[in-house]
Protein backbone atom coordinates (compact mmCIF):
# COMPACT_ATOMS: atom_id res chain seq x y z
CA UNK A 1 0.00 0.00 0.00
CA UNK A 2 1.19 3.47 -0.79
CA UNK A 3 1.80 5.93 1.99
CA UNK A 4 -0.18 9.09 2.18
CA UNK A 5 1.01 11.95 -0.05
CA UNK A 6 3.27 14.40 1.83
CA UNK A 7 0.84 17.29 1.59
CA UNK A 8 -2.01 15.30 3.15
CA UNK A 9 0.32 13.72 5.68
CA UNK A 10 1.18 17.15 7.05
CA UNK A 11 -2.46 17.78 7.88
CA UNK A 12 -3.03 14.65 9.93
CA UNK A 13 -2.44 14.73 13.66
CA UNK A 14 -2.34 11.81 16.03
CA UNK A 15 -5.32 13.04 18.06
CA UNK A 16 -7.44 13.31 14.93
CA UNK A 17 -6.41 9.88 13.81
CA UNK A 18 -7.32 8.38 17.16
CA UNK A 19 -10.65 10.20 17.11
CA UNK A 20 -11.37 8.52 13.83
CA UNK A 21 -11.66 5.25 15.70
CA UNK A 22 -14.85 6.49 17.32
CA UNK A 23 -16.58 5.74 14.08
CA UNK A 24 -15.61 2.10 14.07
CA UNK A 25 -18.93 0.80 15.23
CA UNK A 26 -20.70 -2.51 14.81
CA UNK A 27 -23.93 -2.84 12.88
CA UNK A 28 -27.41 -3.25 14.35
CA UNK A 29 -27.30 -6.93 13.45
CA UNK A 30 -24.27 -7.32 15.69
CA UNK A 31 -26.14 -5.77 18.63
CA UNK A 32 -29.16 -7.97 18.11
CA UNK A 33 -26.94 -11.03 18.31
CA UNK A 34 -25.10 -9.53 21.26
CA UNK A 35 -28.32 -8.97 23.22
CA UNK A 36 -29.57 -12.47 22.50
CA UNK A 37 -26.31 -14.09 23.69
CA UNK A 38 -26.07 -11.89 26.75
CA UNK A 39 -29.62 -12.70 27.84
CA UNK A 40 -28.88 -16.40 27.49
CA UNK A 41 -25.75 -16.12 29.58
CA UNK A 42 -27.52 -14.05 32.23
CA UNK A 43 -30.27 -16.64 32.47
CA UNK A 44 -27.65 -19.36 32.86
CA UNK A 45 -26.08 -17.29 35.61
CA UNK A 46 -29.41 -17.01 37.41
CA UNK A 47 -30.16 -20.72 37.14
CA UNK A 48 -26.67 -22.04 37.71
CA UNK A 49 -25.68 -22.54 41.30
CA UNK A 50 -22.31 -21.23 42.38
CA UNK A 51 -19.58 -23.77 43.17
CA UNK A 52 -19.22 -24.60 46.88
CA UNK A 53 -16.07 -22.49 47.30
CA UNK A 54 -17.81 -19.42 45.92
CA UNK A 55 -20.74 -20.00 48.26
CA UNK A 56 -18.32 -20.23 51.18
CA UNK A 57 -16.65 -17.02 50.04
CA UNK A 58 -19.99 -15.27 49.88
CA UNK A 59 -20.93 -16.55 53.32
CA UNK A 60 -17.71 -15.23 54.81
CA UNK A 61 -17.93 -11.90 53.04
CA UNK A 62 -19.78 -8.79 54.12
CA UNK A 63 -21.43 -8.60 57.51
CA UNK A 64 -20.67 -12.14 58.57
CA UNK A 65 -16.99 -11.48 58.01
CA UNK A 66 -17.22 -8.30 60.05
CA UNK A 67 -19.00 -10.03 62.92
CA UNK A 68 -16.47 -12.86 62.83
CA UNK A 69 -13.62 -10.38 63.00
CA UNK A 70 -15.27 -8.63 65.96
CA UNK A 71 -15.77 -11.95 67.74
CA UNK A 72 -12.14 -12.94 67.24
CA UNK A 73 -11.02 -9.53 68.52
CA UNK A 74 -13.26 -9.92 71.58
CA UNK A 75 -11.80 -13.36 72.35
CA UNK A 76 -8.27 -12.00 72.04
CA UNK A 77 -9.04 -9.09 74.37
CA UNK A 78 -10.68 -11.47 76.85
CA UNK A 79 -7.62 -13.71 76.80
CA UNK A 80 -5.32 -10.75 77.44
CA UNK A 81 -7.46 -9.50 80.35
CA UNK A 82 -8.38 -12.82 81.96
CA UNK A 83 -5.08 -14.67 81.64
CA UNK A 84 -3.09 -12.65 84.24
CA UNK A 85 -5.91 -13.04 86.74
CA UNK A 86 -5.99 -16.76 86.08
CA UNK A 87 -2.25 -17.01 86.63
CA UNK A 88 -2.42 -15.10 89.95
CA UNK A 89 -5.04 -17.53 91.31
CA UNK A 90 -3.08 -20.52 90.13
CA UNK A 91 0.05 -19.78 92.17
CA UNK A 92 -1.31 -20.49 95.76
CA UNK A 93 -2.71 -23.79 94.59
CA UNK A 94 0.74 -24.88 93.49
CA UNK A 95 2.25 -23.84 96.86
CA UNK A 96 -0.42 -25.67 98.79
CA UNK A 97 0.37 -28.84 96.93
CA UNK A 98 4.11 -28.54 97.50
CA UNK A 99 4.24 -30.19 101.01
CA UNK A 100 2.38 -33.19 99.76
CA UNK A 101 4.71 -33.62 96.81
CA UNK A 102 7.90 -32.91 98.67
CA UNK A 103 7.18 -33.71 102.30
CA UNK A 104 10.77 -34.30 103.27
CA UNK A 105 12.08 -30.94 102.09
CA UNK A 106 9.18 -29.14 103.72
CA UNK A 107 9.75 -30.79 107.08
CA UNK A 108 13.41 -29.86 106.95
CA UNK A 109 12.55 -26.29 106.15
CA UNK A 110 10.13 -26.10 109.06
CA UNK A 111 12.64 -27.68 111.45
CA UNK A 112 15.38 -25.30 110.41
CA UNK A 113 13.08 -22.34 110.85
CA UNK A 114 12.11 -23.46 114.35
CA UNK A 115 15.74 -24.04 115.25
CA UNK A 116 16.73 -20.65 114.04
CA UNK A 117 14.00 -18.95 115.97
CA UNK A 118 14.92 -20.82 119.16
CA UNK A 119 18.57 -19.99 118.89
CA UNK A 120 17.90 -16.43 118.02
CA UNK A 121 16.47 -15.82 121.48
CA UNK A 122 19.63 -17.08 123.19
CA UNK A 123 22.14 -15.77 120.74
CA UNK A 124 25.43 -14.91 122.50
CA UNK A 125 26.63 -11.38 122.39
CA UNK A 126 29.71 -11.31 120.23
CA UNK A 127 30.11 -7.61 120.43
CA UNK A 128 32.70 -8.05 123.16
CA UNK A 129 33.93 -11.60 122.59
CA UNK A 130 37.66 -11.95 122.80
CA UNK A 131 39.76 -14.38 120.88
CA UNK A 132 42.95 -14.97 122.76
CA UNK A 133 46.17 -16.44 121.37
CA UNK A 134 47.40 -17.07 124.90
CA UNK A 135 45.08 -19.98 125.52
CA UNK A 136 46.59 -22.26 122.90
CA UNK A 137 50.16 -21.10 122.89
CA UNK A 138 51.44 -23.95 125.16
CA UNK A 139 49.78 -26.75 123.27
CA UNK A 140 50.94 -25.95 119.77
CA UNK A 141 54.56 -25.34 120.70
CA UNK A 142 55.41 -22.30 118.78
CA UNK A 143 57.17 -19.17 119.78
CA UNK A 144 54.84 -16.39 120.21
CA UNK A 145 56.40 -13.35 118.73
CA UNK A 146 53.50 -11.09 119.31
CA UNK A 147 52.07 -9.73 122.40
CA UNK A 148 48.72 -10.37 123.91
CA UNK A 149 46.60 -8.95 121.39
CA UNK A 150 42.96 -8.88 121.37
CA UNK A 151 40.93 -8.94 118.30
CA UNK A 152 37.47 -7.80 118.33
CA UNK A 153 35.11 -9.31 115.91
CA UNK A 154 32.38 -7.19 114.62
CA UNK A 155 28.98 -8.30 115.71
CA UNK A 156 27.68 -8.69 112.19
CA UNK A 157 30.50 -11.09 111.34
CA UNK A 158 30.22 -13.07 114.55
CA UNK A 159 27.53 -15.41 113.40
CA UNK A 160 29.46 -16.31 110.29
CA UNK A 161 32.66 -17.04 112.15
CA UNK A 162 31.22 -18.86 115.10
CA UNK A 163 30.34 -22.52 115.01
CA UNK A 164 28.24 -22.10 118.12
CA UNK A 165 25.57 -20.25 116.38
CA UNK A 166 22.63 -22.11 114.96
CA UNK A 167 22.33 -19.43 112.30
CA UNK A 168 25.90 -20.08 111.33
CA UNK A 169 25.21 -23.77 110.99
CA UNK A 170 22.35 -23.07 108.72
CA UNK A 171 24.42 -20.68 106.67
CA UNK A 172 27.31 -23.08 106.64
CA UNK A 173 25.20 -25.93 105.48
CA UNK A 174 23.55 -23.95 102.77
CA UNK A 175 26.53 -22.03 101.48
CA UNK A 176 29.31 -24.51 102.26
CA UNK A 177 31.71 -21.71 102.97
CA UNK A 178 34.52 -22.17 105.46
CA UNK A 179 35.63 -19.19 107.35
CA UNK A 180 38.95 -18.38 108.81
CA UNK A 181 39.15 -16.91 112.23
CA UNK A 182 42.76 -16.02 112.24
CA UNK B 1 -13.16 19.24 23.01
CA UNK B 2 -14.79 18.56 19.69
CA UNK B 3 -17.38 15.92 20.25
CA UNK B 4 -18.85 13.99 17.39
CA UNK B 5 -20.82 10.78 17.12
CA UNK B 6 -23.48 9.32 19.36
CA UNK B 7 -20.99 7.75 21.79
CA UNK B 8 -19.35 11.06 22.44
CA UNK B 9 -22.71 12.78 22.65
CA UNK B 10 -23.66 10.42 25.42
CA UNK B 11 -20.51 11.39 27.29
CA UNK B 12 -21.12 15.05 26.63
CA UNK B 13 -24.55 14.64 28.18
CA UNK B 14 -23.01 12.85 31.13
CA UNK B 15 -20.51 15.66 31.61
CA UNK B 16 -23.24 18.29 31.56
CA UNK B 17 -25.36 16.60 34.19
CA UNK B 18 -23.11 14.17 36.04
CA UNK B 19 -25.14 14.18 39.25
CA UNK B 20 -28.46 13.36 37.62
CA UNK B 21 -26.90 10.65 35.45
CA UNK B 22 -25.34 9.12 38.50
CA UNK B 23 -28.60 9.31 40.43
CA UNK B 24 -30.47 7.81 37.52
CA UNK B 25 -28.09 4.88 37.33
CA UNK B 26 -28.21 4.46 41.10
CA UNK B 27 -31.99 4.25 41.09
CA UNK B 28 -31.83 1.52 38.42
CA UNK B 29 -29.17 -0.32 40.41
CA UNK B 30 -31.35 -0.17 43.52
CA UNK B 31 -34.23 -1.53 41.51
CA UNK B 32 -32.10 -4.48 40.39
CA UNK B 33 -30.90 -5.01 43.94
CA UNK B 34 -34.53 -5.09 45.08
CA UNK B 35 -35.19 -8.00 42.74
CA UNK B 36 -36.22 -6.34 39.48
CA UNK B 37 -33.72 -8.24 37.35
CA UNK B 38 -35.17 -6.89 34.13
CA UNK B 39 -34.08 -3.37 35.07
CA UNK B 40 -30.49 -4.41 34.49
CA UNK B 41 -31.25 -4.40 30.78
CA UNK B 42 -31.55 -0.60 30.94
CA UNK B 43 -27.97 -0.39 32.11
CA UNK B 44 -26.86 -2.81 29.40
CA UNK B 45 -28.55 -0.77 26.69
CA UNK B 46 -27.04 2.43 28.01
CA UNK B 47 -23.45 1.29 28.37
CA UNK B 48 -22.95 -1.61 25.97
CA UNK B 49 -21.58 0.51 23.11
CA UNK B 50 -19.18 2.42 25.35
CA UNK B 51 -17.89 -0.77 26.95
CA UNK B 52 -17.60 -2.53 23.63
CA UNK B 53 -15.71 0.41 22.16
CA UNK B 54 -13.19 0.46 25.00
CA UNK B 55 -12.60 -3.28 24.86
CA UNK B 56 -12.49 -3.35 21.08
CA UNK B 57 -9.83 -0.65 21.01
CA UNK B 58 -7.91 -2.44 23.71
CA UNK B 59 -7.95 -5.82 21.98
CA UNK B 60 -8.30 -4.77 18.33
CA UNK B 61 -10.43 -7.84 17.80
CA UNK B 62 -14.17 -7.79 17.27
CA UNK B 63 -14.97 -11.30 18.55
CA UNK B 64 -12.85 -10.91 21.66
CA UNK B 65 -14.43 -7.54 22.31
CA UNK B 66 -17.91 -9.01 22.03
CA UNK B 67 -17.12 -11.86 24.44
CA UNK B 68 -15.41 -9.58 26.93
CA UNK B 69 -18.23 -7.04 26.84
CA UNK B 70 -20.69 -9.79 27.68
CA UNK B 71 -18.39 -11.05 30.42
CA UNK B 72 -18.21 -7.54 31.84
CA UNK B 73 -21.99 -7.28 32.12
CA UNK B 74 -22.26 -10.79 33.57
CA UNK B 75 -19.71 -9.89 36.24
CA UNK B 76 -21.52 -6.66 36.99
CA UNK B 77 -24.82 -8.50 37.23
CA UNK B 78 -23.37 -11.06 39.62
CA UNK B 79 -21.77 -8.39 41.81
CA UNK B 80 -24.48 -5.74 41.69
CA UNK B 81 -25.88 -6.83 45.06
CA UNK B 82 -22.58 -5.76 46.61
CA UNK B 83 -22.44 -2.42 44.75
CA UNK B 84 -22.85 0.24 47.45
CA UNK B 85 -22.91 3.30 45.23
CA UNK B 86 -19.70 4.79 46.60
CA UNK B 87 -18.61 5.44 43.03
CA UNK B 88 -20.86 5.95 40.04
CA UNK B 89 -22.12 2.92 38.14
CA UNK B 90 -20.37 4.36 35.11
CA UNK B 91 -16.98 4.25 36.88
CA UNK B 92 -17.69 0.83 38.35
CA UNK B 93 -18.66 -0.84 35.05
CA UNK B 94 -15.71 0.73 33.25
CA UNK B 95 -13.38 -0.57 35.96
CA UNK B 96 -14.80 -4.07 35.54
CA UNK B 97 -14.34 -3.82 31.78
CA UNK B 98 -10.73 -2.63 32.05
CA UNK B 99 -9.80 -5.28 34.60
CA UNK B 100 -11.49 -8.03 32.59
CA UNK B 101 -9.71 -6.94 29.44
CA UNK B 102 -6.32 -6.65 31.09
CA UNK B 103 -6.70 -10.12 32.59
CA UNK B 104 -7.59 -11.43 29.15
CA UNK B 105 -4.60 -9.69 27.55
CA UNK B 106 -2.24 -11.19 30.11
CA UNK B 107 -3.59 -14.67 29.44
CA UNK B 108 -3.44 -14.26 25.70
CA UNK B 109 -0.16 -15.97 25.00
CA UNK B 110 0.25 -15.20 21.37
CA UNK B 111 -0.92 -12.27 19.37
CA UNK B 112 -4.26 -12.80 17.69
CA UNK B 113 -5.18 -11.49 14.34
CA UNK B 114 -6.40 -7.93 14.30
CA UNK B 115 -9.85 -7.24 13.00
CA UNK B 116 -11.53 -3.92 12.67
CA UNK B 117 -14.95 -2.52 12.23
CA UNK B 118 -15.89 -0.59 9.14
CA UNK B 119 -16.01 3.11 9.67
CA UNK B 120 -19.52 4.38 9.42
CA UNK B 121 -19.07 7.05 6.79
CA UNK B 122 -22.62 8.29 7.03
CA UNK B 123 -22.21 9.60 10.54
CA UNK B 124 -18.63 10.73 10.12
CA UNK B 125 -18.18 14.46 10.08
CA UNK B 126 -14.66 14.56 11.38
CA UNK B 127 -12.22 16.88 9.69
CA UNK B 128 -9.67 14.17 9.48
CA UNK B 129 -11.98 12.07 7.39
CA UNK B 130 -12.56 14.96 5.07
CA UNK B 131 -8.84 15.49 4.74
CA UNK B 132 -8.42 11.87 3.88
CA UNK B 133 -10.98 12.14 1.16
CA UNK B 134 -9.40 11.30 -2.13
CA UNK B 135 -10.64 11.90 -5.63
CA UNK B 136 -11.89 8.40 -6.12
CA UNK B 137 -13.93 6.40 -3.62
CA UNK B 138 -11.73 3.34 -3.92
CA UNK B 139 -8.58 5.31 -3.09
CA UNK B 140 -10.25 6.84 -0.06
CA UNK B 141 -11.29 3.44 1.20
CA UNK B 142 -7.78 2.09 0.78
CA UNK B 143 -6.25 4.98 2.70
CA UNK B 144 -8.72 4.66 5.53
CA UNK B 145 -8.14 0.95 5.83
CA UNK B 146 -4.40 1.42 5.78
CA UNK B 147 -4.60 3.99 8.54
CA UNK B 148 -6.90 1.80 10.60
CA UNK B 149 -4.56 -1.12 10.29
CA UNK B 150 -1.48 0.90 11.20
CA UNK B 151 -3.22 2.59 14.11
CA UNK B 152 -4.51 -0.70 15.55
CA UNK B 153 -1.11 -2.23 15.11
CA UNK B 154 0.53 0.70 16.90
CA UNK B 155 -1.97 0.57 19.74
CA UNK B 156 -1.20 -3.09 20.26
CA UNK B 157 2.48 -2.25 20.64
CA UNK B 158 1.70 -0.15 23.71
CA UNK B 159 1.59 -1.74 27.14
CA UNK B 160 -1.96 -2.39 28.46
CA UNK B 161 -1.79 0.43 30.99
CA UNK B 162 -0.65 2.96 28.38
CA UNK B 163 -3.17 1.66 25.88
CA UNK B 164 -5.93 2.00 28.47
CA UNK B 165 -5.21 5.67 29.01
CA UNK B 166 -5.02 6.45 25.30
CA UNK B 167 -8.25 4.60 24.55
CA UNK B 168 -10.17 6.19 27.42
CA UNK B 169 -8.94 9.72 26.81
CA UNK B 170 -8.32 10.10 23.10
CA UNK B 171 -10.97 7.74 21.75
CA UNK B 172 -13.65 7.67 24.45
CA UNK B 173 -13.15 11.26 25.48
CA UNK B 174 -13.02 10.69 29.22
CA UNK B 175 -11.37 13.29 31.42
CA UNK B 176 -8.16 12.72 33.34
CA UNK B 177 -10.09 12.63 36.60
CA UNK B 178 -12.49 9.99 35.34
CA UNK B 179 -9.63 7.84 34.07
CA UNK B 180 -7.79 8.22 37.37
CA UNK B 181 -10.89 7.05 39.22
CA UNK B 182 -11.44 4.10 36.89
CA UNK B 183 -7.83 2.94 36.95
CA UNK B 184 -7.36 3.81 40.64
CA UNK B 185 -4.35 5.97 39.95
CA UNK B 186 -3.60 9.67 40.30
CA UNK B 187 -4.29 12.32 37.70
CA UNK B 188 -0.54 12.88 37.43
CA UNK B 189 0.00 9.24 36.58
CA UNK B 190 -2.71 9.41 33.95
CA UNK B 191 -1.13 12.47 32.35
CA UNK B 192 2.31 10.91 32.45
CA UNK B 193 1.11 7.69 30.85
CA UNK B 194 -0.81 9.59 28.23
CA UNK B 195 2.20 11.70 27.33
CA UNK B 196 4.45 8.67 27.01
CA UNK B 197 1.89 6.68 25.04
CA UNK B 198 1.37 9.49 22.54
CA UNK B 199 5.10 9.81 22.06
CA UNK B 200 5.29 6.13 21.33
CA UNK B 201 2.41 6.31 18.87
CA UNK B 202 3.99 9.30 17.16
CA UNK B 203 7.13 7.30 16.56
CA UNK B 204 5.21 4.25 15.31
CA UNK B 205 3.10 6.35 12.93
CA UNK B 206 5.73 8.85 11.84
CA UNK B 207 5.25 7.91 8.18
CA UNK B 208 1.57 8.72 8.31
CA UNK B 209 1.13 11.73 10.55
CA UNK B 210 2.72 15.11 10.94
Amino acid sequence: MAKLPPKRQADIKLENLLRLKRFERPSDQFWNEFDRELHQRMLQTLVKKDPWYLQVMHVFSGRILQSTAIAVAAVLVAMIVVRPAFQSTKLPIAVAQAPADDEFDASIAIAMTELTLAEATSLPNYDSDVISAEATSDEVNFVRDFGMEQMRVASYDATAYSTDSAQARVAFASAGVASLVY
Amino acid sequence: MAITGSVSKAFAHAEETPVSERDLDWSVVQSVQAGNVGAFDQLVQKYREHIFSVIYNMTSNREDASDLTQETFIKAFQAIARFKGKSSFFTWIYRIAINTTNTFLKKRSRRRYISYENINEEVTSSEIFERLTAKSRSEKGALVHELQEKLNDSLQKLSPKHRTVVVLHEIEGLSHNEIAEITKTTVGTVRSRLHYAKQQLQSYLKDYIS
